[in-house]
């Protein structure tokens, strides 16, 4: 028997990283991890605030400038902007996500590029993104930002994002069904 | 007692189960529903809805990242 079938054969890789985990397992590591995060840089976990200092990393890099932008006119966001990209904890813990999701799934043999079924699914993926970006800022959080690291602090400003991102996801559905089946 | 293959190969949650929800419907009792998804997420939603609506459900690895869910419509 070769190595590469024992391996894809043996119980425990099975379980432990070809097959998901219970929903139980990944709530129980995402709470531990969210204490971590917070323990050691200080602030709750967040997502997509950082993908907004990767737009004006990338703007500033293009040439332009982002000094005038209200988003970026508080003394904090002007400090984490200058420190840069590697010495923001919330930028390497996305990167952190990012590959270790890639290397996940690559462990388990479930990597796949995908293809565009029609020119509607990347319409709608394209319209979606800019959609939840733009509130996610404007709401000043993702649903891991607001959402998540709200509740799990005991604020009622969660329980309130958490309401409406419902009722958002309500409408959606509707509408994904009658537009995009 | 006919075999049927359903495409959803691209297609992200929650599309694949509403897809397979509707085809599932039109089907008669005996027939046989194949989902082609490659989105690992509806490897765990299809077959919990189609087990828990009492279908019998098997789930085959048919290449890296890519799946048919077979469900036998038994009511």
């Amino acid at each position: 028997m070769k190595l590469t079938d024992k391996i894809k054969t043996n119980d425990y890789y099975i379980l432990w990283l070809k097959d998901a985990w219970p929903y139980l397992t990944g709530a129980i590591l995402l709470s531990v991890f969210q204490i971590v995060t917070f323990a050691v840089t200080g602030n709750p976990w967040g997502v997509s605030a950082a993908f907004a200092n990767w737009g004006a990393w990338i703007y500033e890099f293009a040439g332009g400038s982002v000094d005038k932008w209200y988003y970026f006119a508080s003394e904090g966001a002007k400090n984490t902007l200058e420190r840069g990209f590697l010495n923001d904890f919330a930028s390497m813990r996305n990167v952190g996500i990012i590959t270790g999701a890639l290397f996940a799934t690559l462990i388990a043999s479930g990597f796949k590029f995908k293809k565009f079924k029609s020119s509607r699914q990347v319409l709608a993926a394209i319209l979606g993104g800019l959609l939840m970006g733009y509130g996610a800022r404007i709401a000043q959080g993702c649903n891991i930002g607001a959402f998540y690291s709200g509740i799990s602090s005991l604020s009622l400003s969660g329980w309130v994002f958490g309401l409406f991102l419902f009722i958002g996801a309500m409408i959606g559905s509707k509408l994904l069904v009658k537009y995009f089946m | 007692m006919k075999e049927v293959e359903l495409d959803c190969l691209g297609e992200a949650c929650p599309v694949p189960l509403v897809k397979a929800q509707k085809k599932l419907a039109e089907l008669e009792i005996g027939d046989i529903l194949i989902v082609q998804i490659d989105h690992s997420c509806a490897m765990k939603n299809l077959p919990e809805w189609a087990r828990t609506d009492g279908h019998n459900v098997e789930v085959e690895e048919v290449g890296d990242g890519e799946w048919d869910v077979i469900i036998e419509k038994v009511k």
